[in-house]
């Protein structure tokens, strides 16, 4: 089987090509070969995770393009951890294809949908495949594209195309970054493959200085892509693309990219603590800051854009703390149980058309299947005990503790309660209480759109018990049997679950008292702290600062350039063209008609001549 | 065949030269479609010779060498014949320039199809500067260098000057003086290194200036000689390239041209300074390019900035690809500066990349032009709506110039900055804010045009017809294919890429 894992990337791009060619013919029926060309990769994608669970790794490569002496190769490989990818991936995708089939209904550009989604998927999963870091930074930046295109989707609103430049050159800048640490790191090791940059690391070919710089260049790649602080501001943003492409791409696996790097380049990181730290405080800070603009928000797909952000903070602090474990097994269930909210999310802005929870309310009872699905996601992200994101986060909280940096562990801590207010604030203000919308008739939505998320539904639950102390460690020595990563052992001490359990419970209990009982009132921040309130609320006025700051910065760099340009370097121009005409004219006032002047210029030249030939004493000696 | 395959190849377009003769100039049918099979006949022959091309050979081949002008001169105590010869042959690289002109020639010759008026003389013009294309890149030797180069000015300002928009005439005049400044330090050169060496043939004179000895010189020419003849060759490439600050004529020539000629000017014209600086500069002088490698790469880093910060506050699209020409050549000259086999590799990639993108680019600018009167960005809005493959191959064109991975842009990018990470990783790493502004510019310029509300009265546009598919189709195809699949040619150059670097002993 693993020889034809070449061939699951490839169907979506199948896909993509189809419907560039065919989407007018197809129309509606574009859905299907979208979901087709994705049903089969994820059957191949099962295949070979149970394949690579039986101990099969593959790895096959071919000469793309020479320089000098060096090869640089193309091709697939199959280890644990990204056959793991391989499986989220082509799964949320598949998923995802089949709830747009409802979500995309009737929109006329519904092919181009499908196949900017197969263009993603194709780039996502060709990322998690590559051998080597520069095929990684190619996939990488082809599912920036995807991202771009799809944020873009609404291109005649004129926020859907701010936000995907903004989402492109935000990600981009942090793109530079891993440009640098691969090139760095290419002439260190004399090649871009992920093994022969370990056995130099292993080996010490390289100096500590180097492996910490190049470590950190590419965690700025990282940065931009999973939205950490401080290049966060283009995810929320992003929320302008249809709602399952947030599902999709802004929540379970893009932005999971810059985490899965990490994770793939662990050995190197593993060599620095400065990097690991590095690592671990962007991560611990993103995570609190995040979820701090989470409590205020008030659109719903932006509560759960900033949530993914201080999800993924998550996930860095984990690495960064050693828990590679960890990091990887949150990453996985978050994929389910965000993409499970998200889904939810575009079902509820389905039926009532607003994304405003101000508008919303009541809606549990009437969308039966939404409501408690998205109770379910809310719980699982909340850390409520037994659900796949209660052993995830505790183990993450676990890695940090042992890791010994108590700052950012309560920080998690405080962050696990804000993730815990924020999300059930979003739920009382959505699903009970008073209908506050316009909307005459609200449904729920077609199986279609159902179905994949009673799936993630069940995923949210379960994915918790592939990796807990007391059901069995399975990730860990699944991930374990690759051998890339030093393991942080996961003797959680039991107080770590208990005041995990507490915290999101007070958050849950805090936002029922506000939201659901009103025994606290909803502005007590606003009101006897304004100045904060009014910060949080605005994102710690962030997208002001840069757009004052550097996009104004910049412009007036640019503008002042241009001038210069114009007048300066122009008028140097305009001068020798000045210059030439005047020579022009110069030699056609010679040309009078005195017969004097041409006799004068004549002898005046012969003398000069014989000069020449007198001083220099012959031609070109 | 082969022994006179390339003066076929080069002289080829004089026949559809010939025949635009005996038209009649209101045929304006005829005129076009014999003006575009005067542009196929080169395409054939130059796949012909790519046919006939070993690429494992580093050699110059299908050589051609006919006596043509010889004179006499007394040197010290005896009389020493100089003589001057019609000398044509191609390396890897020079092939892969002349299949670029041919194929692009054809593409800027469909792209005519919109010139309004005078098809004849437009024509004629046109094949002429095709000759003169063919010419440069086919010649191994400096006279006849010269006088191809020379033959694509003429027609240029020509092509400019009459059929350009409102300040066309300025826009010639200050190309021609620009151009003729430049060709004025090249004959200076070129005539000392004749005086000098006693032959023009371009191995002969890199073998003299590696090894010494020649029928005039008993030594290697001095340092101070050799420093001297390349800052001036650079100077007088520089203008073409262009480097800053002597790009100004250029931005004229790409506001004020037609679209065709612009896609022929920025596509190929433009690479020949490049050419000239690989061949002569780095062929002749490896030593000395050596000296001067981080002045160049500097200029690089500034050309790159330069263009790519003045290009994010333009308001006409064609300013914007302008800019964007000067800061992509600056990527010419980190390549060549980091004079290792990843970086001029990466500029050579460059020199091919660009000039297919930037046809592209410009193609497209004129199918804009000549639906709405305008280039102005503020006049686009939301073309997607109304022009969807229009507005997707610009997208993917834009995306091709800031260098995504998978398009032709990218691996240039790549291996430019690699090789200059190697040698000078401070500059390089300047450089790489090139890498971001490039997407500011380029996504704000093309954004404008296909994203956003479409306004009411730019209702009517049509899409791409078949005619303007064709170009469009087969830049895009070729820009991916290369992306794709770099090697494809990278091993067409890699024999010259390796005599060019043996030069500097690596």
């Amino acid at each position: 089987m693993m020889q034809y894992a070449w061939l699951i990337p490839l169907m979506p791009l199948l896909s993509f090509i189809l419907l560039l060619l065919l989407g007018k013919k197809l129309k509606e029926a574009s859905a299907y070969v979208g979901i087709w060309l994705t049903a089969v990769p994820l059957v191949m994608s099962f295949i070979v995770f149970f394949g690579q669970w039986g101990g099969e790794s593959y790895k096959a490569e071919g000469t793309w393009l020479t320089i000098g002496h060096a090869v640089i190769t193309f091709g697939i490989e199959i280890n644990p951890l990204n056959s793991l990818m391989l499986v989220i991936v082509s799964l949320v995708s598949f998923l995802v294809h089949l709830y747009s089939k409802g979500y995309m209904n009737g929109d006329e550009r519904v092919p181009v949908f499908f196949a900017y989604l197969g263009l993603f998927t194709f780039a996502m999963l060709g990322l998690v495949m590559s051998p080597n870091l520069l095929q990684l930074y190619m996939f990488w930046e082809l599912v920036g594209l995807g991202s771009f295109l799809l944020i873009g989707y609404y291109y005649f609103k004129p926020e859907a195309r701010q936000a995907a430049k903004k989402a492109f050159i935000m990600t981009r800048i942090g793109d530079v970054g891993l440009f640098i640490g691969m090139i760095l790191l290419f002439w260190q090791v004399g090649s871009f493959e992920f093994d022969d940059i370990f056995k130099a690391v292993a080996s010490h070919e390289m100096t500590h200085a180097m492996i910490t710089l190049t470590a950190i260049l590419i965690f700025v790649g990282a940065i931009g892509k999973s939205g950490q602080l401080p290049l966060h501001t283009w995810l929320p943003d992003a929320m302008e693309g249809p709602t399952p492409v947030s599902a999709l791409i802004h929540a379970a696996t893009m932005v999971a990219a810059g985490v899965y790097l990490v994770a793939t380049m662990y050995p190197l990181f593993a060599a620095s603590t400065a990097a690991l730290t590095t690592v671990a405080v962007v991560g611990g800070v993103t995570a609190i800051f995040a979820a701090s603009i989470g409590l205020m928000q008030k659109d719903i797909k932006r509560v759960l854009a900033y949530s993914t952000v201080s999800q993924l903070g998550y996930m860095m602090l984990a690495l960064g703390s050693g828990g590679y474990v960890a990091g990887v097994f949150h990453l996985t269930t978050h994929a389910f149980f965000k993409a499970l909210l998200f889904l939810a999310a575009g079902s509820v802005i389905h039926a009532v058309h607003t994304q405003d929870i101000e508008k919303m309310g009541g809606l549990y009872r009437k969308l039966k299947r939404t409501g408690p699905l998205f109770l379910i996601g809310a719980l699982a992200i909340s850390g409520f005990p037994l659900l796949s994101g209660f052993f995830s986060k505790d183990q993450i909280l676990a890695a940090t503790y042992e890791d010994g940096r108590f700052g950012l562990f309560w920080l998690a801590i405080i962050a696990a309660f804000f993730t815990a207010f924020y999300m059930f604030r979003l739920f009382f203000m959505v699903f009970t209480g008073e209908f506050r919308g316009a909307a005459k008739e609200v449904h729920e939505s077609p199986g279609v759109m159902t179905f994949p998320m009673i799936v993630l539904g069940i995923l949210a639950v379960l994915a918790g018990y592939v990796n807990t102390s007391w059901f069995g460690t399975f990730l860990s020595d699944y991930l374990g049997k690759g051998e890339v990563a030093p393991l942080a052992s996961n003797h959680e001490p039991i107080w770590i679950s208990v005041v995990a359990t507490l915290v999101s419970l007070l958050g849950i209990f805090m936002a029922y008292l506000i939201y659901k009982k009103g025994s606290l009132s909803r502005d007590w921040l606003s009101r006897h702290l304004p100045s904060l309130s009014s910060v949080v609320y605005n994102k710690y006025y962030i997208d002001e600062v840069y757009h004052a700051v550097i996009v104004r910065g910049v412009r007036a760099f640019s503008y002042g350039w241009s001038l210069i340009d114009r007048y300066i370097v122009e008028g140097i121009v305009n001068g020798a063209v000045a210059l030439v005409h005047w020579l022009a004219k110069l030699g056609s006032k010679c040309q009078n008609g005195q017969v004097q002047t041409y006799g004068a210029v004549a002898f005046v030249g012969l003398v000069l001549l014989l000069l020449i030939f007198a001083v220099s004493g012959g031609y070109f000696s | 065949m082969n022994e006179i395959l390339l003066s076929i190849l080069v002289f080829s377009p004089l026949l559809a030269v010939v025949v635009l003769a005996f038209t009649p100039s209101n045929q304006e049918q005829s005129l076009k479609w014999i003006g575009l099979f005067g542009t196929l006949l080169p395409l054939v022959l130059a796949i012909i010779t790519f046919c006939q091309f070993d690429i494992g050979s580093s050699a110059i081949q299908l050589n051609e060498k006919i006596n043509w002008i010889s004179f006499t001169i007394a040197h010290t105590d005896s009389n020493v014949t100089m003589p001057i010869q019609y000398e044509l042959g191609v390396n890897g690289l020079s092939l892969v320039l002349i299949l670029l002109t041919s194929v692009v020639a054809v593409l800027a010759a469909i792209g005519s199809f919109t010139i309004k008026g005078q098809w004849k003389s437009y024509f004629i013009f046109f094949l002429l500067m095709e000759v003169g294309m063919l010419g440069v890149f086919a010649s191994q030797n400096l006279f006849l260098f010269f006088i191809f180069f020379e033959m694509t000015l003429i027609p240029m300002f020509f092509l400019i000057g009459r059929w350009g928009y409102e300040n066309k005439e300025k826009a010639a005049y200050s190309f021609l003086i620009y151009n003729g400044l430049g060709s004025a330090i090249l004959l200076i050169v070129f005539v000392v290194l004749f005086m000098k060496t006693g032959t023009l043939n371009y191995g002969e004179l890199a073998n003299i200036f590696a090894n010494g000895g020649s029928g005039l010189l008993d030594s290697v020419p001095g340092e101070t000689f050799r420093l001297s003849i390349l800052i001036a060759l650079l100077l007088a490439f520089g203008v073409k390239l262009p480097i800053v600050p002597l790009h100004t004529w250029m931005l004229r020539v790409h506001v004020e041209a037609p679209p065709p000629v612009v896609m022929i000017h920025s596509g190929i014209l433009l690479k020949i300074g490049a050419y000239g600086l690989i061949t002569f500069g780095m062929g002749f002088f490896p030593a000395e390019f050596k000296r001067i490698a981080f002045s160049i790469a500097i200029l690089g880093v500034v050309n790159l900035l330069y263009g790519a910060f003045i290009a994010i506050v333009q308001t006409d699209v064609k300013k914007v690809l302008a800019y964007s020409s000067v800061s992509h050549m600056g990527i010419v000259l980190i390549g060549l500066a980091a004079l290792n086999d990843a970086g001029v590799q990466g500029a050579i990639f460059q020199v091919v990349s660009h000039g297919l993108i930037s046809a592209l680019l410009f193609f497209l600018v004129g199918v804009l032009y000549e639906r709405t009167g305008t280039s102005y960005l503020k006049a686009y809005s939301g073309f997607v709506k109304t022009m969807p493959l229009a507005s997707g191959v610009l997208v993917a064109a834009g995306l091709a110039s800031l260098g995504l991975p998978g398009m032709s842009g990218f691996i240039s990018e790549l291996m430019s900055f690699l090789g200059l990470f190697q040698t000078k990783p401070i500059v390089a790493a300047v450089g790489t804010l090139g890498i971001i502004l490039t997407a500011v510019y380029m996504l704000r310029a093309v954004m404008a045009i296909t994203y956003g509300p479409l306004s009411a009265e730019r209702g009517k546009l049509v899409d791409l017809n078949v005619r303007e598919m064709v170009p469009a189709y087969v830049l895009l195809a070729l820009i991916i294919a290369i992306g794709v699949y770099p090697d494809m040619l990278g091993m067409t150059i890699k024999s010259t890429l390796d005599s060019i670097l043996s030069g500097f002993g690596g």
